[in-house]
């Protein structure tokens, strides 16, 4: 690693999650909420800090266009940067950029075995060997089941590990409410993470629903509506 | 002459390349009568569509220079400039812009958004253009009018709204029906000239219905009048119109208009809602910046009356010498007025005034506010602003890129030399981000500019138009010098060995500034050094900018403080102080660890799917890093950044490796550092250089 390269704390330590459960081969985690609560900030932060490890991180989106997509790594990077400034701030995203991969599809476009084509692309053409793949914008329908178990199978196969996103509908948001959401009731089994992302009036909760693997000091975090990262400190 | 201010329109008709915009002028222009005959852009009757009048731009297909033109349409005076697609022209395009209060950005409803679309786009929302959209090409294989609205959505951020339905697509594309009138038209005639207006379909009536119902939702968000209407179920062909005006004005939608200009369908229709939409000069808030006042932004007024103050857009040479093209934003440019040309200060009397007709010219008695004309034998630049003697008025400077790649220029003989130089200063006067200089230390002409096909026009056109016999050398990359860690200075300049003596010290640092060319800053407290040799210091640091110590590069993103300094009270000057700060310059340079950096383009390649590795690969292998794919079906657009050295002769490559299907463009986004290997190579080709 560059000796500059600030290595980005693992933003859900607090919550207990460990780097080798979060980023080891293989492994299975999502993130839900209600649209424009932080599914795209979320994943976002998670691929800094990939980024930061040195692993090469594939984005797939579903909603959003590439140009959106990156303005979404610099918004945050900056905020990451801002709470402890560097002069290399230049200097790391500009190490970052090639490690990073973004994918985007039409949502009605979209499919796994498409996805798979286009990985097994980049990877035979030696163009891009992702090590950490993040998906956003999946969307709960019908079909939902069907393409994480598809997600989970390619997952195994590349022995990537995955993030992946699920929109949900409104859900009350309580601290002690740790069911799993109802879109990945069917598939929680598969998961090896599962997070909720909560919007009240004036905080924004993230809340551990599965996964931990060491005894944690809490069970959420916050997100800051401000900058959108998130923070083990109290509002 | 109509000089009803609100019935004129002066519009721009911008697009990606061969999106049609050249032909759909050329039938705007038939169907107004002021051309009796139709011919296509790569025509194979060896005319050539109209407003492409450079013979370059009749052979290549393309539309290079844009040509102003005009016509009427129902009592309404439409001026009209023609841009080039290609992203090596923007210039071109931005100066449209500058000038024209409405555009028409002409979508291929095959292709979609393209890149060159949202860079036109962009340009737009610059200088907050009110358009519409046409989407041409509906008889074409794979016509889908909804994706390209749904794209304008998504990729342009415009709130896209149609106000048309296609009666059938590709083959059996017929005609179109109207949201706004329930009515169908079609287009008979051979040409499409006759205009035949008939009920809906009745296969088409619950879309259309459907349609109309949408359109009017999102309108009524900007109406309170048409929310009411609609509430009510009492809205009008009138309100819905003038509420569509309203919102297009104000830019918070993006009326959509379909047609094949080449099967003349969907022509007319578009006329009238240029006139019925689109910005008179009345509607557009242009504003001058006033010397006199610190460059404070004064609003002008579209008034005839009022003191002249008028833009020169573009130039032209012709046979009958420099032709400028003009914009009068207030007041009246008429024949045998004195005006002032603001950049030079100096007075010169308005000969012959004419309106443009792409290469045909009419004669005027004057251009009133609103209006664009051309004016005969002005001796002035583009971009130039005139006014009337005493203003002190200037339109808001443009924006211009700087130069990214350059040429040596090779003429044979005497007399081509004599033409070269003549073609240069035409070029250079007409187009400001081509620019030419004679090297010092190889004596060779070099010529720069935003990318290769836009110096290949050039060299061309010296060829064709000027007869120089001229030959060009490899392309060459504008590469700069930068720092990357900070470095101190203390520096004494002394020369005090009899005569009059020199004296000066600096001290001070120097440290990377990423986002500026150049930062100089006085921390001296106490007088240390007297503010005139501050000034001085400060000049002796920017000459050093223009050729780094490094690999003789000009130098950018550098800071200079000067934090304490000493003079001497009889040998201290201002150029004791300049070549201090040169001492001081040359010695903290080496130690702020130096690197070349090299221009970095942003490209995007618009590719069929079946070849997205193919051309991955191939950037991959130009060190290009690849942001991103994204996925539009049978198409995949790919973005990436690569190094300009990479990219010459990218699109013959791009064509052999995709059977010519695949497309891309490209412009400056930074500079970035070179690798120090290939830094390595260039110090050497430049050591072997200087040798010889």
């Amino acid at each position: 690693m560059n000796e500059q390269t600030p290595v980005f704390a693992n933003p859900l330590a607090g919550l207990g999650y460990e780097e080798a459960t979060l980023l080891a081969p293989g492994a299975f985690s999502a993130v839900c909420a209600r649209p424009g609560v932080g599914k795209t900030a979320f994943l976002v932060q998670m691929a800094l800090w990939a980024l930061s490890l040195e692993k090469h991180v594939l984005h797939v989106s579903l909603c959003d266009p590439i140009k959106k997509v990156d303005l979404w790594y610099r918004d945050l990077f900056s905020n990451l940067v801002g709470r402890a400034p560097g002069p290399e701030a230049p200097v790391t995203w500009a190490a970052f950029l090639p490690r990073r991969f973004i994918m985007t599809f039409k949502v009605e476009g979209f499919s796994v075995p498409k996805l798979e084509e286009r990985l097994t692309d980049l990877v035979e053409q030696e163009i891009f060997t992702p090590h950490v793949m993040l998906l956003d914008g999946l969307v709960s329908d019908d079909s939902l089941e069907k393409v994480i178990e598809a997600l989970k199978h390619l997952a195994q196969r590349h022995f990537l590990p995955v993030w992946f996103s699920v929109q949900t509908q409104q859900y009350p948001c309580s601290e002690a409410s740790t069911a799993v959401p109802p879109p990945l009731k069917e598939t929680a089994d598969a998961m090896d993470a599962i997070l909720s992302i909560e919007g009240a009036a004036d905080q924004i909760l993230v809340k551990r629903i599965k996964g931990k693997t060491h005894s944690a000091a809490r069970s959420f975090l916050r997100m800051d509506p401000a900058t959108l990262l998130l923070t083990d400190e109290d509002a | 002459m109509n000089t009803d201010i609100s019935l004129v329109r002066n519009i721009g008709i911008s697009a990606h390349i061969d999106a049609g915009k050249t032909t759909l002028t050329e039938r705007i222009l038939f169907y107004t009568r002021r051309i009796h005959a139709i011919h296509d852009v790569k025509g194979k009757d060896g005319v050539g569509a109209t407003m492409d009048f450079m013979e370059l731009e009749k052979e290549r297909g393309i539309t290079i220079a844009s040509a102003a033109t005009y016509c009427r349409w129902k009592d309404h005076e439409i001026n009209i400039i023609d841009t080039p697609g290609h992203v090596d022209f923007t210039i071109e395009v931005e100066r449209s812009l500058r000038v024209l209060d409405g555009a028409v950005l002409v979508l291929c409803s095959v292709g979609g958004v393209q890149s060159q679309s949202i860079t036109v786009n962009h340009q737009m929302n610059r200088y907050q253009v009110p358009c519409m959209a046409f989407i041409n090409k509906c008889d074409r294989v794979g016509a889908n009018p909804e994706r390209v609205i749904r794209q304008i959505k998504e990729k342009l951020g415009h709130n896209a709204v149609a106000l048309q339905l296609p009666i059938g697509l590709e083959a059996e594309f017929s005609g179109l029906v109207d949201l706004v009138r329930m009515k169908a038209l079609y287009f008979d005639g051979e040409k499409g000239e006759s205009v035949r207006t008939a009920p809906i379909p009745e296969t088409l009536m619950d879309a259309a219905l459907e349609a109309r119902e949408a359109l009017i939702d999102t309108v009524s968000m900007f109406s309170d009048a048409l929310m009411e209407a609609a509430l009510e179920d009492r809205v009008t062909e009138e309100l819905l119109l003038s509420s569509v005006r309203e919102a297009t004005l104000s830019r918070k939608i993006m009326p959509v208009f379909l047609g094949s200009a080449y099967k003349n369908k969907g022509v007319q229709p578009l006329l009238d809602a240029v006139t019925q939409l689109l910005p008179s000069p009345f509607d557009v808030v242009n504003t001058a910046l006033d010397l006199h006042r610190e460059n404070a932004p004064v609003p002008l007024e579209t008034d005839p009356g009022k003191p002249l103050v008028a833009l020169a857009f573009k130039l032209e040479d012709g046979p009958y010498g420099q032709l400028t093209y003009i914009r009068v934003y207030q007041g009246t440019l008429s024949k045998g007025d004195t005006v002032q040309n603001v950049r030079t200060q100096k007075t010169l009397k308005v000969g012959r005034v004419v309106r443009m007709h792409a290469d045909k010219m009419e004669d005027m008695e004057a251009i009133p506010s609103g209006f664009i004309g051309a004016l005969f034998g002005v001796d002035c630049y583009s971009g130039d602003t005139f006014v009337k003697p005493g203003l002190s008025l200037t339109m808001t400077s443009m924006h211009v890129p700087e130069p990214v790649i350059a040429l040596a220029l090779f003429p044979r003989g005497n007399k081509s030399q004599i033409q070269v130089t003549k073609a240069l200063e035409r070029f250079t006067k007409e187009d400001p981000t081509f620019k030419s200089h004679v090297d010092e230390e190889t004596g060779e002409t070099i010529i720069s500019g935003m990318g290769e096909l836009h110096l290949d026009i050039y060299v061309e056109r010296m060829r064709r138009e000027y007869g120089a016999d001229v030959t060009t050398g490899m392309p060459r990359v504008a590469y700069r010098e930068a720092i990357t860690q900070r470095a101190d200075f203390d520096y004494t300049h002394k020369k005090q060995s009899g005569g009059a003596g020199q004296y000066a010290r600096v001290v001070g640092y120097m440290e990377p500034a990423a986002e500026e060319e150049f930062i100089f800053e006085s921390r001296i407290v106490g007088g240390a050094i007297p503010k005139p040799f501050v000034v001085a210091c400060e000049k002796g640091f920017r000459n050093c900018l223009k050729k780094g110590p490094f690999m003789e590069y000009p130098i950018i993103g550098i800071k200079i403080v000067l934090t304490d300094g000493n003079t001497h009270p009889v040998d201290s000057s201002e150029i004791a102080f300049q070549a201090a700060a040169r001492g001081a310059f040359l010695g903290a340079f080496g130690k702020a660890r130096p690197m070349l950096m090299e221009p970095v383009m942003k490209v995007v390649v618009e590719t069929p799917t079946e070849f997205q590795g193919t051309v991955m690969g191939s950037l991959n292998q130009r060190r290009g890093i690849i942001e991103g794919s994204q996925d539009e079906g049978l198409f995949s657009v790919i973005e990436a950044r690569v190094p300009l050295s990479e990219m010459f002769g990218y699109s013959t490559v791009l064509r052999s490796l995709t059977q010519g299907k695949a497309q891309f463009t490209m412009e400056f986004s930074s500079y970035q550092p070179v690798p120090q290997s290939i830094a390595e190579d260039l110090a050497k080709k430049k050591a072997a250089q200087k040798g010889k």
